[in-house]
């Protein structure tokens, strides 16, 4: 903890020193920071853990420049794995920009590589690791660009307060590899840690039980408004801190302070509400915005805001608070000297309410449907049904006080802000300070939906992933107006690198300038922005799995100069698509009295190789086995063809022969066939499997895992044309052990303990 | 052989009293402001955790030993908790919404916290407005008889929308503290000042104004205090028919109330904040009617 601890004492006075050797030289200067990249061991829950550090702390240290300096970053990387750094919401040349495989080559291990480009916007910004899944482990840090002081822009009363960088992330003690591949499995671990696992026990208690059977017949699984269960949620790298004083002077009651937050978190929005009052919003992805009072705000995924809070009286510190959307973990911050003045905790949200909105909301052919409503902005916010604070405590069963009440036909039934006396910020409250309008020229309109199938975990832009897409061409010049329709059931911050674009909100010329973007579902929003410098630009989720699954796009220059630092584009590219083409493992095995049960697959966003198993221990229970190769098809990817591999061996007595259903005979004990046939996802969950072997046998199949009977327990069923059967149940112990007993018709009663992966 | 069972038996009792106790153990006393019983079993509830933390609180000196697990937590992370649930230390100050619902016997007084002056919206000055207003319109009354009238009133009018106001924000605690000044208001109402029918409008309603204004003030159940709202709302509006305000008001109808059979109240503004369901359903309702002088 020595590192998180030391931040604060460290980067303070660094960058205070910073601003004051930047404040006091002529402009045009070069401002250099040397950056080592290297492997630490951190101890944030009591467990010691791999992160990556850069100049031996987390968060990487806060870069501070002023408006017209030339920045000079020097990367050294320590790691024994490639690495970059990306500059989030920068203007600078394509090949600065920090893309691995798009803008420029990995930096290798042992590699020195130098970012060099001059600063040309300021405010609130950050930085952060392109690679893999390096930001989830300690590499983001703030980047400040200043106002020059001579400046007209300068705002007295907001500019010239005593100012903070605060940077929000999540830690986790899960290998973020091991994450990602748990959430493209649809492991539900996390939704156990964090007590949302919505069983059909759960649900009965609540009074919701037909909400989570219509649920399951519309085939979805339980929804979290978050994906990952974290440990601890830092502020700046610490789950509390206080700030009692800036540029070592103390501050007393009266006090405003600004805290440049930005969020660094992989996958987490966190909402801000602060204990002395309300919070002033002054800035937006690093660009002013005309101040507005809030009660709270939610800050998505890579975006960053300037606050303004006030410290209402002497002798007291006020917590600002940030908490997970799915309010199950927060961090502190006190602002100010002495006792602390805590803020209420958020109050768990209702499930089962926002299952119930998610039914109503979800067609049988699993496209959602906004019933009319057209949403954008953040203004209409579903998940209200989940807030107690706004909707109200969760009924006790029988309850019929509220009997009667229908708000379907209700304009505002989503919208917070009229809901409830809290206000909360949303895009539309957003105005820029001065005239946002593009120069005119020649506007091309284009339209994306952002799709995604929470049950396999595919994200993605009209239902293709980065390395199934053509990249987007663009004239330089021209206007571009991006149409954003979310048609996914989850939340996505789209972020476009190298430019700022205006958020059409209803201000009119005074739009607010931004460079993320966060799409609640069903919501469309529009961007525009003029196309001003080449290159290759990403935009994508920053969801950080979500991105990785490569829910993303590229808009390339039409014309433009060949990147220098891109030898060979062709296999950039191919090293660029591995990211969501990679193939994630799953294995799950039974070992129990009567046998071993198993599993074994090879899956990514459209292809799933994968093995089954059922090995007795003598020859009368028999061994067999089962291949599938087979390609998921269409968005919801509930039709996956396969071509499959069918062995087992038995020996039953004087080669008794079976029939099937359709009075097909097969003596079972020793066959070795090929087939085809076909999984499909049935309401309920079922998966029915059709298959044709090539000695002419059909077999169908109903199958299901994982029902939630209660929050521990899950069941299985079987049946097929066979005349086999199982039924079992699974009572889960920790992430990768259950108890399982089942019955099955070939090797009767069993139980044993399971092992999943 | 008896000997073994002897070894067994001290062995297991050996190791019972360890399960409870807390490893790497420390003690603090520190002050954690309550008054009663029943802050005593709250303070402790949340200051102790099986195995990593132990409070035991002094109801006399107002002092809790903590006892932790010095690898796992601290006294400030206790502490935290402790405030968490309502009750003030010297290190933290508890929500205000914690506070607000501890019981009525645990309302200790704050002396930690220091109120914030907010100067427009703040009680005094508001009060000192209204005074001037009263003393204004005292004067014009002098030669207006129906305002002076109206003044009686006032006081209850005034608090009757301070209640209703109250019970939007599901405030148990305001809304009794509100009810209690509507029953002060009528007890300093002299109706020997009225005019002969606005004292005959009063009288038909008073007994049974004063009687919903007790529950409301008694009552700590908001359930039970929006009944008697309901109720207190129908003689309010049947009162303020008869004796009308200076200024316009509104009365709004709920018709989801009472398994649908709906009710009433009034309002100083058009816009609809609904005192029976608070939160839960703000915006339901509407304007029926506009009461002025």
């Amino acid at each position: 903890m020595a590192i998180q601890k030391t931040i604060y004492k460290k980067v303070l006075p660094l960058a205070i020193l910073f601003t004051f050797l930047i404040l006091d030289l002529f402009a045009q200067k070069v401002v250099r920071y040397d950056l080592y990249v290297k492997d630490t061991i951190v101890n944030f829950t009591g467990k010691e853990k791999r992160a990556i550090a850069v100049n031996g702390q987390i968060p990487m240290p806060t870069l501070i420049f002023t408006e017209g300096d030339t920045a000079e970053i020097y990367v050294h990387n320590l790691l024994k794995e490639e690495t970059s750094l990306h500059w989030h919401g920068l203007f600078l040349p394509n090949k600065e920009d920090g893309v691995p495989n798009l803008t420029q080559m990995p930096i290798k291990p042992g590699a020195t590589h130098i970012y060099r480009f001059p600063i040309i916007q300021h405010g609130t910004h950050w930085y952060h690791s392109h690679s893999g899944l390096q930001e989830q482990i300690g590499m983001y840090g703030s980047f400040v660009m200043l106002k020059k002081s001579n400046g007209t822009i300068q705002r007295p009363g907001i500019d010239d307060l005593p100012t903070v960088p605060v940077i929000l992330s999540e830690w986790t003690d899960y290998k973020a590899e091991n994450v990602h591949r748990m959430l493209h499995n649809a492991n539900d671990w996390f939704a156990l840690k964090k007590n949302a696992v919505q069983s059909y026990a759960e649900a009965a208690r609540a009074g919701h039980f037909k909400t989570k059977l219509k649920n399951e017949w519309k085939r979805m699984l339980a929804m979290d408004v978050s994906d990952v269960y974290y440990d601890r949620i830092l502020m700046n790298g610490t789950p509390e801190s206080e700030i009692k004083s800036v540029d070592g002077k103390q501050l007393n009651g009266g006090d405003k302070v600004r805290l440049r937050i930005s969020n660094g978190g992989a996958s987490s929005y966190f909402w801000l509400r602060y204990a002395g009052g309300k919070i002033t919003v002054v800035a937006n992805d690093g660009n002013d915005v005309e101040p507005v009072e809030v009660d709270r705000l939610i800050i998505a995924v890579s975006e960053t805001y300037d606050i303004v809070v006030t410290i209402p009286v002497n002798g007291t510190a006020f917590e600002l608070m940030a908490t997970t959307e799915d309010r199950t973990n927060a961090a502190s911050l006190y602002v100010g000297n002495g006792i602390k003045q805590l803020i209420e905790p958020m109050p768990r949200l209702k499930y089962f309410e926002g299952m119930k909105m998610m039914n109503d909301m979800m067609k049988m052919n699993g496209r959602l449907d906004d019933m009319g409503m057209s949403m954008s902005l953040n203004q209409m916010d579903m998940n209200v049904v989940m807030y107690p604070e706004i909707t109200g405590w969760e009924k006790k069963k029988g309850d019929s006080s509220m009997k009667g009440m229908d708000m379907s036909s209700d304009p505002n039934r989503y919208n917070a802000n009229a809901l409830g006396d809290i206000v909360t910020l949303n895009y539309s409250m957003l105005k820029a300070p001065a005239k946002t309008t593009l120069p005119i020229a020649e506007t091309r309109t284009l339209k994306f939906e952002l799709t995604g199938n929470m049950n396999r975990y595919v994200w993605s832009m009209d239902n293709k992933v980065v390395s199934e897409a053509d990249k987007i061409l663009v004239k330089r010049g021209e206007n571009l107006r991006l149409i954003l329709y979310n048609g996914s059931m989850m939340r996505h911050p789209m972020h476009l690198h190298g430019h700022d674009f205006r958020v059409v909100n209803g201000q009119g010329e005074y739009a607010p300038l931004k460079n993320i973007i966060d799409i609640m579902p069903m919501e469309t929003d529009t961007l525009e922005f003029n196309a001003n410098v080449e290159g290759d630009w990403f935009f994508h989720c920053h969801i950080l799995y979500h991105m990785m699954s490569g829910m993303g796009r590229v808009f390339s220059y039409q014309n433009q100069a060949a990147n220098p630092l891109i030898p060979n584009p062709k296999l950039a590219q191919r090293k660029l698509f591995a990211d969501d083409r990679k193939m994630h493992f799953m294995f799950l095995n039974d070992f129990a009295t009567n046998g071993n049960d198993g599993e074994m697959m090879l899956q990514n966003t459209r292809w799933s190789i994968g093995g089954e198993w059922r090995l007795g221990y003598n020859d009368m229970h028999g061994y067999e086995t089962e291949t599938h190769i087979g390609r998921y098809i269409g968005r919801m990817q509930w039709f996956m063809p396969f071509i499959g591999f069918d062995w087992r061996y038995r020996k039953t007595a004087a080669g008794k022969t079976e029939k099937n259903l359709f009075g097909q005979s097969s003596t079972k004990d020793n066959r070795a066939l090929l087939s085809a046939g076909f999984n499909y996802t049935l309401p309920m969950l079922v998966r029915l499997q059709a298959e044709v072997f090539t000695d002419g046998i059909v077999r169908f199949q109903l199958r299901r895992d994982d029902i939630p009977v209660t929050k521990k327990v899950r069941a299985s069923f079987m049946v097929n044309t066979d005349k086999e059967y199982m039924l079992g149940v699974n009572y889960i112990l920790g992430r990768n052990w259950s108890l399982r007993t089942h019955y099955d018709s070939d090797m009767g009663f069993g139980a044993g303990i399971s092992f999943s992966y | 052989m008896k000997s073994i069972i002897l070894m067994v038996s001290v062995g297991l009792f050996s190791i019972t009293p360890c399960q409870s106790q807390i490893k790497n153990a420390k003690s603090e006393t520190i002050k954690v402001y309550g008054n009663c019983d029943m802050c005593k079993s709250k303070i402790e509830k949340a200051g102790t955790e099986k195995g990593i933390s132990k409070t035991v609180w002094d109801e006399k000196t107002d002092m809790a030993t903590i006892s932790y697990n010095s690898k796992k937590t601290s006294t400030d992370a206790v502490l935290k908790k402790i405030a968490l649930a309502g009750y003030d230390s010297d290190n933290f100050l508890a929500p205000d919404g914690a506070y607000n619902v501890l019981p009525g016997c645990c309302k200790y007084d704050r002396v930690n916290k220091v109120a914030v002056i907010i100067p427009v919206k703040d009680q005094a000055m508001e009060m000192n407005i209204n005074h001037s207003e009263h003393n204004m319109k005292m004067d014009t009354a002098k030669m207006n008889m129906p305002l002076q009238e109206a003044n009686q009133l006032q006081a209850v009018y005034d608090n009757y929308f301070g209640l209703k106001d109250a019970l939007v924000k599901s405030d148990a605690i305001t809304a009794a503290s509100k009810a209690a000044a509507i029953l002060t208001a009528i007890n300093a109402v002299q109706m020997n000042k009225m005019k002969m029918e606005d004292h005959m409008a009063y009288m038909k309603v008073e007994a049974d104004l004063k009687k919903d204004a007790i529950t409301i003030s008694t009552k700590k159940d908001i359930a039970v205090q929006r009944e008697a709202f309901a109720n207190l709302s129908k003689n309010m509006i049947d009162l303020i028919k008869g004796v009308k305000p200076t200024e316009a008001v509104y009365l709004q109808h709920c018709p989801m109330y009472n398994d649908g059979k709906g009710a009433d109240w009034l309002s100083k503004e058009n816009g609809i904040k609904n005192p029976y369901y608070g939160n839960m359903m703000l915006n339901c309702g509407k304007t029926v009617e506009t009461i002025k002088q």
